[in-house]
């Protein structure tokens, strides 16, 4: 079975009133919507009267309104990477501290951050704010 | 004695509008475009009922009394049979929403 695939390419702002309702009676409501009807002659004459407004063609199986979007929208450009599960050593790695221009420091117990802090503080002479 | 209300002879009352005598060459393409477009609306229409077997009285009362844009004389492509007017023809685009009606056959002899 084949389908007719009826763009409405111009509005009907200011035609009758009876090319308005062939349009209705087709299911275009707006310019560039898409609608599929099955390749009929009752189709095939509602589609004769407003012939001025539409762009057709005829396709094997109509399209979901979701596949006729993905059809017109671009490329993004971008995709985004899905984090999967990481190894149990990488996320203690990534649990641990950083301290800008000490790098990641080894894995320490929680609540221990004040202690931490301190000891870095001794060690450098500077102020260490965690 | 700029901008919208600038004193022009169109704007300071009185009807006189700058409307072209003719189509620009460019006009005159769309126009071309928009009539194959018809024509490739009618030529699917058919082919997709061919195929099924169906006929449409409509569809066949056009095929046989439209000619499509490449049959078309410049002359009724472009202008209009008008009994009022000089030489019996005017510019296609007087005629009111005429990119969204189609208008193919004029008197004969005219």
């Amino acid at each position: 079975m084949s389908w007719f695939r009826i763009t409405l390419h111009r509005s009907a702002i200011g035609l009758p009133k009876r090319t308005r309702g062939v349009l209705m009676a087709l299911g275009l409501r707006r310019r560039n919507q898409t609608v599929f009807h099955p390749v009929e002659a009752q189709f095939a004459g509602m589609i004769l009267k407003v012939k001025e407004l539409v762009l057709v063609d005829e396709v094997a199986a109509p399209l979901t309104p979701a596949e006729v979007k993905a059809e017109r929208t671009p490329d993004a450009g971008f995709y985004v990477e899905t984090r999967g599960p990481a190894p149990a050593s990488q996320v203690a790695l990534l649990a641990t501290p950083v301290v800008s221009g000490f790098g990641r420091l080894p894995p320490r117990a929680a609540g221990s951050i004040g202690d931490f802090a301190s000891e870095v503080a001794k060690a450098t002479g500077r102020k260490v704010r965690l | 004695m700029f901008g919208a209300f600038r004193m022009t002879n169109p704007l300071s009352g009185g009807l006189l509008w700058k409307i072209p005598w003719r189509l620009s060459k460019f006009q005159k393409a769309r126009q071309r475009k928009r009539l194959k477009a018809v024509d490739s609306v009618i030529a699917t229409l058919d082919t997709a009922l061919a195929k099924k077997g169906e006929t449409l009285k409509a569809l066949e009362l056009w095929k046989a009394e439209m000619p499509t844009e490449a049959e078309m004389l410049p002359k009724d492509k472009y202008t209009i049979f008008d009994r009022k007017a000089k030489r019996y023809r005017k510019g296609i685009h007087k005629v009111p929403k005429w990119t969204r009606v189609s208008q193919r056959l004029n008197p004969p002899g005219y």
